[in-house]
């Protein structure tokens, strides 16, 4: 197993790399650039927004040849100030400093600054991150656990007026879009009734900072209740927008899965066994019925740390998903990277994860 | 007038059978007009349509038919293991071990499953869960009809792996299915079956899914347990040959009805239903080499369009006169030998259509007993 695991983070590599090209290659080719910030300025001349985009290592345009010298400078084999692929210490760049290599880009820790908002893009994205987190695991948590009880249920009472019921929901919720049941709850529940905040992650009034930076922590922890129950109603319409929508698929998963389990030849056994109902369902339906749903859930994981794009936005948070709209809008090339980069390590890193829980989960299943 | 008789109830009325009725103590399994329909989007499937047979106790007894014929939803409707909706079990009784268990409750019929009656099915491959040991799988048989600690159900479990021929059991115990071949999960599926020493033991084609060298390991296992425990067993097949070697008493099944029943040696030997005879006949070691092989003729009736009188009509080279409209029962025609074809019954005893034949005296129907 331990093989089989180190095998794969090493397969994991070249793969990270191709998907890193492929998206810095496809973001240059997109028409636009970081530049047109300065086209309505007449004042600007073309000339200055090229020394502008040399600073930054971009040219106007990018030929080819160009794209692939930029993605290198990103990654850290090409050096920029040099404009060769030696660094300033002498040695080829993409070694580590200490062995004369250079220390830009990714293979060198160096994720690079947003262009947008000229701070370094490790520091904005774990400054996101922890709103994020919070906001998708705990919708995570809650609409897996609604949509085992939903689908197990369902598949249990197959046809029953709770599951044309189930059925209705799904299909409804899994139709509506975010951003308009955002609205709608926001219409409802904050504009109209007031019982819940339509925006942000904590009320300006008593925030004591950044969420989950070191200020807040230190005001949290005065008076945990105050924080923690803003926080908590702040989240509860996201989260009502996010577990809405994806309650719908999953429940619909869980009960195939139930369903496709029950049917099997084993589950007749275990009846003709004489054991109990519950047993039946639980202990042998549900039992194989969790496989699939552990690698669907599992896969969920990875693009928790995404975010929800449209939920972020429409509700204000300062999370991944809003991180990811902003520097989509402005073209900020090294912002958008960071963040892909982070969700194609995930994504890899959790179907690893997923294949080792199956084999867990599965005595069938062998990794040697 | 033409008596228009309603023949499908004379087993009912039976002496020593009628409704209601217990049937005598070394009567194990006693079923009594069932019938199972399935209702589906296109109508209702009479899956079983009256079925009549008797099991003694420590008896064998072989259902023989073709698919789709209504065995294994006989099998499976004696077990209660019919989905219900879809199915429905619309008449009959199931009498086993002095008590009617249709009228039992599902928590009475769940003690009485596993424990007084158990079943073994066709598909070993798929009838034990992938992701249990086989052990643990025995054991949960054993702990959920026993009140025993979780070591003893386990000591039980490898005894029983032993029982049915299973090397060092300690070790096969903690191995999961997909580690055993297809003979030996069927002989885990047998242990299963054995573990509460049942009364009675269903076998739903036990050996179809496996080759042919493993068939007979598996038949013989069978029997040297049946003959070691005295448990009855119903052995339910399409195979001739399987029949031949295992059983005592054979019932043939044509669509939903049992045709014919008696001794093993009797039904192969002096088959008295043109169904019966045609099966017999269509045993390839029958026919001398180069000829053509025999076929009954037809196909299965369309389970929407069950023929009016005997189902087996069109298809029977022998119909004459009543086989159209009438339905035969069952009649016996020698001590524990019984038939359901006109051919068995005397002339006189024919019903008559009423618009071809001037009324006549009411016919007397035999009685049909054991």
């Amino acid at each position: 197993m331990t093989k089989y695991i180190i095998r794969r983070l090493l397969q994991a590599i070249p793969v990270i790399f191709l998907i890193s090209i492929v998206c810095f290659v496809l973001m240059l080719m997109a028409p636009g650039g970081p530049q047109a910030q300065f086209n309505q300025n007449r004042f600007i001349k073309p000339e200055q927004v090229d020394l502008w985009l040399q600073h930054w290592c971009l040219v106007r345009n990018p030929s080819p040849p160009d794209m692939i010298k930029e993605y290198a400078g990103w990654l850290g084999v090409w050096n920029c100030q040099t404009q060769s692929f030696i660094s300033e210490n002498g040695g080829l760049n993409f070694l580590p400093s200490f062995l004369g290599g250079g220390v830009n880009g990714m293979l060198h820790g160096d994720w690079g600054i947003s262009i947008y908002l000229n701070q370094p893009v490790l520091d904005i994205i774990l400054g996101r991150l922890p709103v994020t987190l919070l906001l998708m695991v705990t919708a995570w948590i809650i609409w897996l656990t609604l949509a085992l009880i939903l689908g197990v249920v369902a598949a249990i009472r197959r046809y029953s007026f709770f599951d044309q019921a189930a059925t209705l929901f799904s299909y409804t919720f899994y139709s509506l879009p975010t951003f308009w049941l955002g609205l709608m709850l926001i219409e409802i529940f904050a504009v109209t009734l007031h019982w819940f905040p339509s925006q942000l992650i904590q009320s300006p009034r008593i925030s004591p900072g950044p969420f989950a930076s070191a200020v807040w922590w230190q005001a949290f922890w005065t008076d945990p209740g105050l924080y923690g129950w803003d926080v908590a109603m702040h989240l509860v319409l996201p989260v009502t927008t996010l577990v809405a929508v994806s309650v719908a698929g999953d429940s619909r998963f869980v009960r195939s899965a139930m369903l496709e389990s029950l049917n099997q030849d084993y589950v007749r056994t275990a009846r003709a066994k004489g054991l109990s109902e519950r047993r039946v369902i639980f202990r042998h339906a549900f039992r194989n019925a969790l496989l699939p749903i552990i690698t669907n859930g599992a896969l969920e994981v990875a693009f928790l740390f995404s975010g929800a794009i449209v939920t972020e936005t429409i509700f204000s948070l300062q999370g991944m998903g809003y991180l990811y709209i902003q520097g989509l809008q402005a073209h900020d090339y090294f912002l958008l990277m960071g963040i892909v980069f982070i969700g194609a390590i995930l994504v890899v890193v959790f179907n690893l994860v997923a294949d080792v829980l199956y084999a867990v989960a599965d005595p069938r299943i062998r990794y040697d | 007038m033409s008596t228009v008789i309603d023949l499908s109830h004379v087993a009912e009325a039976a002496p020593g059978r009628s409704i209601g009725q217990k049937p005598p103590d070394d009567v194990l399994l006693d079923v009594r007009g069932l019938k199972t329909y399935f209702h589906v989007l296109d109508g209702t499937v009479p899956a079983v349509d009256g079925v009549d047979f008797q099991i003694k106790r420590g008896e064998t007894l072989g259902l023989v038919g073709e698919s789709g014929c209504g065995k294994s939803v006989t099998s499976l409707t004696i077990m209660r293991l019919i989905d219900i909706p879809p199915g429905e079990i619309a008449a009959g009784e199931i009498w086993f071990d002095g008590v009617d268990i249709l009228s039992l409750s599902p928590s009475e019929m769940r003690d009485i499953r596993g424990s007084e009656m158990s079943m073994i099915f066709q598909e070993p491959m798929t009838s034990l869960n992938p992701v249990f040991t086989v052990g643990y799988q025995i054991a949960e048989a054993v702990k959920a009809h026993r009140n025993v600690s979780k070591n003893s159900a386990r000591d039980r479990a490898i005894e029983m792996l032993a029982a049915v021929g299973i090397p060092s059991p300690e070790r096969r115990f903690k191995q999961y299915p997909h580690e055993l071949s297809g003979g030996m999960r069927q002989r885990v599926m047998i242990a299963m079956a054995l573990s509460c020493d049942p009364k009675l033991i269903i076998a739903d084609e036990p050996t179809t899914a496996l080759d042919v060298t493993i068939q007979a390991q598996i038949l013989e296992l069978m029997k040297s347990i049946q003959e070691r425990t005295g448990t009855a067993l119903l052995l339910i097949t399409h195979d001739l040959a399987v029949v031949a070697e295992t059983v005592e008493r054979i019932a043939v099944m044509y669509a939903g009805r049992i045709v014919e029943a008696g001794t093993a040696e009797e039904v192969l030997l002096d088959p008295k239903h043109p169904y019966t005879q045609g099966l017999i006949a269509s045993i390839p070691s029958t026919v001398p080499r180069g000829q053509r092989l025999n076929v009954i003729k037809g196909t299965v009736p369309n389970p929407f369009r069950m023929p009016t009188g005997c189902r087996f009509e069109p298809r029977c080279p022998h119909a004459f006169g009543p086989c159209k409209d009438f339905d035969p029962p069952l009649r016996l025609t020698g001590p524990n030998r019984e038939s359901a074809c006109w051919l068995q019954y005397p002339p006189g005893e024919l019903p008559v259509k009423e618009t071809d034949a001037p009324p006549a005296t009411p016919v007397p129907v035999e009685r049909v007993g054991h």
